[in-house]
C-alpha cells in the first residue's frame, strides 16, 4: 500500500484511491468499484489540463509526457514519499466530480491555483500536496471515515437547500468606511436589531462622531470607539439566499496590517472598500496606501475572488465617470496583482446612506439607478464560491485568539486551515508539549458535534492550563503533528519597495496571526517569474519584483550573543499544506515580499 | 574606565593597566583581549597542600596572576524572557544597578608564584574596581589604543532607556555608548475583541498589562539617575499613549514624585512599526531621539546605517558590503564610509584581525570616515548579518566589472610567472 512507485495504470488508480481513503481498504474498494467510470471521464479531464499546465511548468516537468504524466513520480523532494506532481491541482476538480459528477466552483478553485502559481513564477512540481500518512490508526481511521464522509456530504451540500459557508475579509484604506458598511449592511440584513442601532447612534453623537454610528457595531472596544477607527478584526456573520458569510472586518490603518494579516489568513474571498471621494480614492491606491497593500495581501495569502465596493459615490454626486474611473485603475492593477477578472466584481454603493446594499429602493437610490443596472452587494456575495475545503489532511489550527470560557475552559478561536475536528478529540498545542481534549465547538455562534477545514470556529478545550495556549500556536492531532521551523527554504514575491533586500536583513515574518522577527540570511536563486527558471545564483541584492529562492531564520528576541536561540513557530511546507505554507514578510512597517514555505530545515 | 597605566612604546608593544567600572567597561576589556594577550589580574585560587602525613589542606587565596589568554568570554547581563520576577538584586530603585556582566579570562599562568606552578589554567572573572594590566605581545595596533582612549573618556555615561510595547508585550532596555541591555520582557496574553459586546476580557487584560509593566518599570528602569538621558516609550499604533498615561496616573496616584517628574522631564513617545526589539533601530532614527542625543555613538550607528541601505536602494553600485567586495573597493580607494563591526576585530585568528586593523588605517588615511559598530547594538547585529563590514563608496563602481578586472589581473600575473619560469628554464637549459 505504501509502495512509492507502481507499475499499472489499475495500481495506480487503486493508489489513488487509497489515498482518498486514507488506507481503509475496505473503503478505497468499494469506491474504486462504483467511480471506475466516473474516473475515466475524470483522467480524460485531467488531461487535458495536464498539458495545459506541462506548457508552462518548468522543464523539468514538461519533459514528462502529457496524458499519464501526471502519474510518474518526479525528483521530488525528501518530504513526501509519494510525490506525484500536478495531485493538487487535478484533485480538487479530481474528487469532486468523483463526488457530485461536476461541480463548477473545484474546477475554478483549481483554475485559480494555477494562477497563483503564475504570479508566484512557481515552479508546478513543487507544488504538490499531501504528505504521506505512515500508518492510520485503524480505530480513528472508521470513526474519522465517517465523519469526513458527513462533512463531504454537507460541504457540497445541495445547493438549493443548503447555504455555502464563505468567510469574508474585508479590506482597504483606513477610513474608507469598511466598518460602516458592514454595520449598515448588518443591519439591512436584519442581525442588528433596531435598539442597538440607536444605541449605536444616540452613543456616538454623545461622543461627538455620529458619522461613526454604523461602524460601532463592529468597532466594540472603547479605544475604537474614541479614535474612530478599527483596529483589530471583527468577526460576524451573515446570511445571504445561498451563502452563509463570515465577516472578517479588518483595520485600515497601516499599524494595524498585523491584526489585517490574521483576518486575512482565515477568509476565502475579499470584499476591498474603497472610497469614491476625490483625492480619497487616490490617497489609498498611491504609495504607501493600504488599498495596494491589502490587495497584494490578501492574494499572498490565497484569496482569489474578490468584490470592490466603490463606496461615497454620494459624495460625489453618483459621478458615473468617477466609478468608472475608479474601476479601470483598479481593473489593471488587480488583474496585474494576478486576480483573474472573471473573479472580481465591481458595484457602487454609498454605506451611510444604505443604497445598493441590498436593493436600489428609495429616494437616495434614485440618481444612481439612473444609470446602474447591475447586481447590488449581497447579490455579489451570494455568488461567492467557497473554494474546495481539504478536509482529509490532519487537522491545522492556527489560533488566532484566547479567551476565556463562559464556565470553566478556555476558548480559542481560529480558522481550520485543513482536515476536520470533533468533540472529544485530542489535541495537541503547538508550539509546547501540552494537548487538551476539546470540549465543545462552536460555528456561527451555533454548537456543533464537529467542524471542517474552512469553517472559522471556536473550540472549547479543556485539560489544559490556558497559559500554554497563545495566539499564533497551532492546533493538530497528537498523531500527526506539524513541524516547527526556524530556519527554512522560500520562494518569495519582492512587492514594490524601495530598499532592496539584502542577504541578512531584518524582517518581521508574518504567519497566520503570528508575527516574529527574522533575518533573509541567505539570498539563494533568484527566478524568472514566468518560467520559474534560476536567472542568478547568489544574488547581492533583491531589487523589486523579482522572485527569488531564499532562506530564512528566525531570529532570537535577544541581542545577548549567539547563545540566543530563536523560539521555533509550527510551519509547513506549501506542498504539504497550502495554509500553513503561505508567510508574508514585512520590514519597517511595509510589506516587502510574500512567499511559500519550501522546505524547513530546521 | 579609569586608564591607570600606559606603556607603550612607539613599536607598539608594551603594556596598559585599566580599572573597569561598569558593564560598558567589560565590554570594552572584552573587545581589547586578544588570544595570546597576557593579562594580569587579581584572582581567587584554591590551593591545596599536601602534608607529609598525606592529609589534604586547601585554602583559597588571592592573588594576582599572569595569564597568556586563551579564551575570553562575555556574557551580559540580559533578563531571561518572560521570567515573571528577577532576584531583587537592589531594592531602591533608583540606585544604579551593579555591574551584572560578566568577563572571563581563561589560559595558562605564565608568572609562577609559590601558589601557582608556571603553566597551571586558571580562569579570570574580572571584578569591577580591580586593576587588570593588559600586556600584548603582538602589540598594540590602532584599534585598540583608540578603544583604550575611548573607553576612559570620563561622563560618556549618556544613557537612555526604552520600552518597546506592543499589545500585551514590552521589552525593558537600556542602551549606552556601546551597550544595548534587555533587562527584562514581559508579556500578558490579550484576549483580541471577540465581538461588539464582549469586549470587557480585552480591556481588563489590558488593565493588567499596564500594571504589570509599571512595576516592571520601576524596578528596571533607574529613571532616575541623572546619566539616563531620556526614556523612550516606543510602539505601533497607540500602546505606548496608553501606557505613558497610566504610568503617569499610577504615579501621581501613588504619590511617587521622582517618577512623576522623571517622566514629565525624560519620556519621548516614539512611533516604530513592529513590537519587536529590533525596532529599537528606528527609534535611533526618530527626529526626536536624534535632535537629542546627536553625539552618541548608538546614534551614530543608527544614522549611518540607515545611510547605507538608503545608498544600497538609490545607487547599488556606491553600496558595497561583504569583506571581499570592500577589500577590492579599498584598493581601489573608493571607500567614502566604512562600516565595520567589532566582531571583526575579536576575530581569534591574529592575522583576519590584522588585515582588518590595516583596511581601517588604510580607509582612515585616504580621509575616509570609518564607523566601528558595537555588535551589541540592534544596528551593529544587523550589520553583523550583512557579513560585519560594508562600505559608502565616493564614486559608483559596479561589482561585477571590478572582480572582472581582478580575475584579468591575476590571470595576467599568472601568465608572466609563467613566462617567467619559462625564461629561466630557457636560460638554464
Amino acid at each position: 500500500m505504501g509502495e512509492e512507485t507502481t507499475s499499472g495504470l489499475d495500481d495506480r488508480i487503486i493508489q489513488d484511491t487509497l489515498w482518498e481513503c486514507y488506507f481503509d481498504v475496505e473503503k478505497a474498494i468499494h469506491w474504486l468499484y462504483e467511480e471506475q467510470e466516473r474516473r475515466v471521464a475524470a483522467r480524460e479531464r485531467r488531461a487535458i489540463k495536464e498539458r495545459e499546465k506541462a506548457q508552462k511548468a518548468a522543464q523539468k516537468k514538461s519533459a514528462q509526457s502529457p496524458g499519464t504524466s501526471g502519474y510518474t513520480t518526479p525528483v521530488s523532494r525528501a518530504m513526501s514519499p509519494v510525490n506525484t506532481p500536478g495531485r493538487s491541482l487535478k484533485k480538487p476538480g479530481a474528487s469532486s466530480s468523483k463526488k457530485s459528477g461536476a461541480s463548477t466552483p473545484a474546477r475554478g478553485g483549481a483554475g485559480l491555483d494555477q494562477r497563483s502559481l503564475d504570479i508566484f513564477a512557481l515552479n508546478l512540481g513543487s507544488n504538490e500536496p499531501q504528505p504521506s500518512f505512515d500508518e492510520p490508526l485503524p480505530k480513528v481511521a472508521l470513526e474519522r471515515e465517517k465523519l469526513l464522509q458527513e462533512a463531504r456530504r454537507v460541504l457540497e451540500g445541495d445547493a438549493s437547500t443548503d447555504k455555502k459557508a464563505v468567510s469574508l475579509v474585508v479590506i482597504g484604506h483606513v477610513d474608507a468606511g469598511k466598518s460602516t458598511l458592514m454595520g449598515r449592511l448588518l443591519y439591512e440584513l436584519g442581525r442588528v436589531d433596531e435598539k442597538t442601532r440607536i444605541a449605536n447612534e444616540r452613543g456616538s453623537s454623545k461622543a461627538g462622531k455620529s458619522s461613526f454610528s454604523w461602524a460601532w457595531e463592529l468597532d466594540g472596544t472603547a479605544e475604537e470607539r474614541e479614535r474612530g477607527i478599527t483596529m483589530d478584526i471583527a468577526l460576524q456573520s451573515l446570511a445571504t439566499p445561498h451563502r452563509q458569510v463570515t465577516i472578517l472586518d479588518a483595520p485600515g490603518h497601516k499599524d494595524f496590517v498585523p491584526n489585517m494579516i490574521s483576518g486575512a489568513s482565515r477568509a476565502d474571498c475579499a470584499l476591498l472598500v474603497v472610497d469614491a471621494a476625490t483625492g480619497e480614492f487616490e490617497a489609498g491606491f498611491d504609495r504607501g496606501g493600504q488599498t495596494r497593500e491589502h490587495l497584494l495581501l490578501v492574494r499572498s495569502l490565497g484569496v482569489s475572488q474578490v468584490v470592490v465596493a466603490v463606496n461615497k459615490l454620494d459624495q460625489v454626486n453618483w459621478d458615473q465617470s468617477r466609478y468608472e474611473e475608479i474601476c479601470g485603475l483598479l481593473r489593471s492593477f488587480l488583474t496585474q496583482s494576478g486576480f483573474h477578472p472573471s473573479k472580481t466584481n465591481f458595484v457602487p454603493v454609498a454605506a451611510m446612506l444604505g443604497v445598493n446594499l441590498v436593493n436600489r429602493t428609495g429616494s437616495d437610490a434614485q440618481e444612481l439607478s439612473t444609470w446602474y443596472k447591475g447586481a447590488t452587494l449581497v447579490d455579489l456575495l451570494d455568488k461567492l464560491d467557497p473554494p474546495v475545503r481539504d478536509i482529509t489532511s490532519p487537522l491545522r489550527l492556527p489560533i488566532s485568539n484566547v479567551f476565556k470560557g463562559q464556565s470553566s475552559g478556555t476558548g480559542v478561536n481560529g480558522r481550520i486551515c485543513g482536515g476536520i475536528v470533533q468533540v472529544g478529540e485530542k489535541l495537541r498545542v503547538l508550539p509546547g508539549d501540552e494537548s487538551a481534549i476539546v470540549r465543545s465547538i462552536e460555528v456561527e455562534g451555533a454548537s456543533v458535534p464537529w467542524a471542517a477545514a474552512g469553517a472559522n470556529a471556536t473550540l472549547y478545550l479543556t485539560a489544559i492550563d490556558p497559559i500554554h495556549l497563545s495566539i499564533g500556536s497551532v492546533l493538530c492531532p497528537p498523531s500527526d503533528i506539524v513541524p516547527l521551523a526556524t530556519v527554512f527554504t522560500a520562494r518569495v514575491i519582492v512587492f514594490d519597495i524601495q530598499l532592496p533586500i539584502t542577504a541578512g536583513a531584518s524582517v518581521e515574518l508574518f504567519h497566520h496571526s503570528r508575527d516574529v522577527p527574522a533575518t533573509i540570511s541567505k539570498l539563494i536563486t533568484t527566478l524568472d517569474r514566468a518560467s520559474g527558471a534560476v536567472t542568478k545564483k547568489k544574488p547581492r541584492v533583491l531589487s523589486k519584483g523579482t522572485s527569488a529562492e531564499v532562506e530564512i531564520t528566525l531570529r532570537a528576541g535577544t541581542l545577548s550573543g549567539p547563545s540566543a536561540v530563536a523560539r521555533p513557530i509550527p510551519l509547513e511546507p506549501f506542498s504539504s499544506n497550502k495554509d500553513m505554507g503561505r508567510v508574508l514578510v514585512r520590514r519597517g512597517g511595509e510589506t516587502i515580499s510574500a512567499g511559500i514555505v519550501l522546505d524547513i530545515l530546521g | 574606565m579609569k586608564l591607570v597605566n600606559k606603556f607603550v612604546d612607539k613599536n607598539g608593544t608594551g603594556h596598559v593597566t585599566l580599572r573597569p567600572e561598569d558593564d560598558e567597561d567589560m565590554w570594552h576589556l572584552y573587545n581589547l583581549i586578544q588570544q595570546g594577550d597576557l593579562v594580569r589580574a587579581p584572582a581567587i585560587r584554591r590551593v591545596q597542600n599536601v602534608s607529609t602525613t598525606g592529609s589534604v589542606e586547601s585554602h583559597r587565596v588571592r592573588l594576582n596572576l599572569t595569564l597568556q589568554v586563551s579564551r575570553v568570554e562575555f556574557l551580559s547581563s540580559s533578563a531571561p524572557a518572560s521570567s515573571a520576577d528577577q532576584t531583587p538584586s537592589n531594592a531602591g530603585s533608583s540606585a544604579v544597578p551593579l555591574p551584572s556582566a560578566a568577563l572571563h579570562i581563561s589560559g595558562p599562568v605564565t608568572s609562577e608564584n609559590q601558589h601557582v606552578r608556571l603553566g597551571a589554567f586558571h580562569t579570570l572573572d574580572i571584578e569591577s574596581h580591580r586593576d587588570v594590566r593588559i600586556e600584548k605581545v603582538e602589540g598594540w595596533d590602532s584599534i585598540a589604543l583608540s578603544r583604550v582612549e575611548e573607553s576612559c573618556v570620563p561622563g560618556r555615561g549618556a544613557e537612555v532607556g526604552a520600552v518597546v510595547c506592543g499589545e500585551g508585550t514590552a521589552a525593558f532596555c537600556l542602551l549606552s555608548q556601546h551597550l544595548t541591555l534587555i533587562t527584562h520582557r514581559i508579556s500578558v496574553p490579550i484576549p483580541r475583541k471577540a465581538s461588539a459586546t464582549g469586549a470587557s476580557q480585552h480591556e481588563k487584560a489590558m488593565t493588567k498589562f499596564y500594571a504589570t509593566l509599571y512595576d516592571a518599570f520601576v524596578r528596571h528602569i533607574p529613571y532616575s539617575t541623572p546619566s539616563l538621558r531620556a526614556i523612550v516609550f516606543a510602539s505601533p499604533g497607540w500602546v505606548r499613549d496608553g501606557v505613558f498615561d497610566w504610568m503617569l496616573g499610577e504615579a501621581s496616584r501613588r504619590g511617587d514624585k521622582i517618577l512623576t517628574k522623571a517622566l514629565r522631564e525624560k519620556a519621548l513617545r516614539v512611533h516604530i512599526s513592529s513590537p519587536h526589539v529590533h525596532s529599537l533601530v528606528e527609534v535611533l532614527k526618530s527626529p526626536e531621539i536624534v535632535s537629542q542625543l546627536k553625539e552618541t555613538k548608538f546614534a551614530r550607528e543608527g544614522v549611518v546605517l540607515d545611510k547605507f541601505f538608503k545608498m544600497l536602494g538609490v545607487d547599488e553600485m556606491r553600496a558595497w558590503y561583504g569583506p571581499d567586495h570592500v577589500f577590492l573597493a579599498a584598493d581601489r580607494g573608493a571607500i567614502g564610509t566604512l562600516l565595520i563591526s567589532d566582531d571583526l576585530f575579536r576575530a581569534s585568528d591574529p592575522e583576519s584581525r590584522k588585515k582588518y586593523v590595516a583596511l581601517v588605517e588604510g580607509a582612515q588615511q585616504k580621509g575616509a570616515e570609518v564607523v566601528i559598530f558595537s555588535s551589541m547594538h540592534e544596528s551593529g547585529q544587523q550589520l553583523n548579518q550583512l557579513t560585519g563590514i560594508a562600505a559608502i563608496l565616493t564614486f559608483p563602481l559596479d561589482v561585477e566589472v571590478v572582480e572582472a578586472e581582478e580575475r584579468e589581473a591575476r590571470e595576467a600575473e599568472e601568465q608572466k610567472k609563467q613566462e617567467e619560469e619559462r625564461d629561466t628554464e630557457s636560460g638554464a637549459g
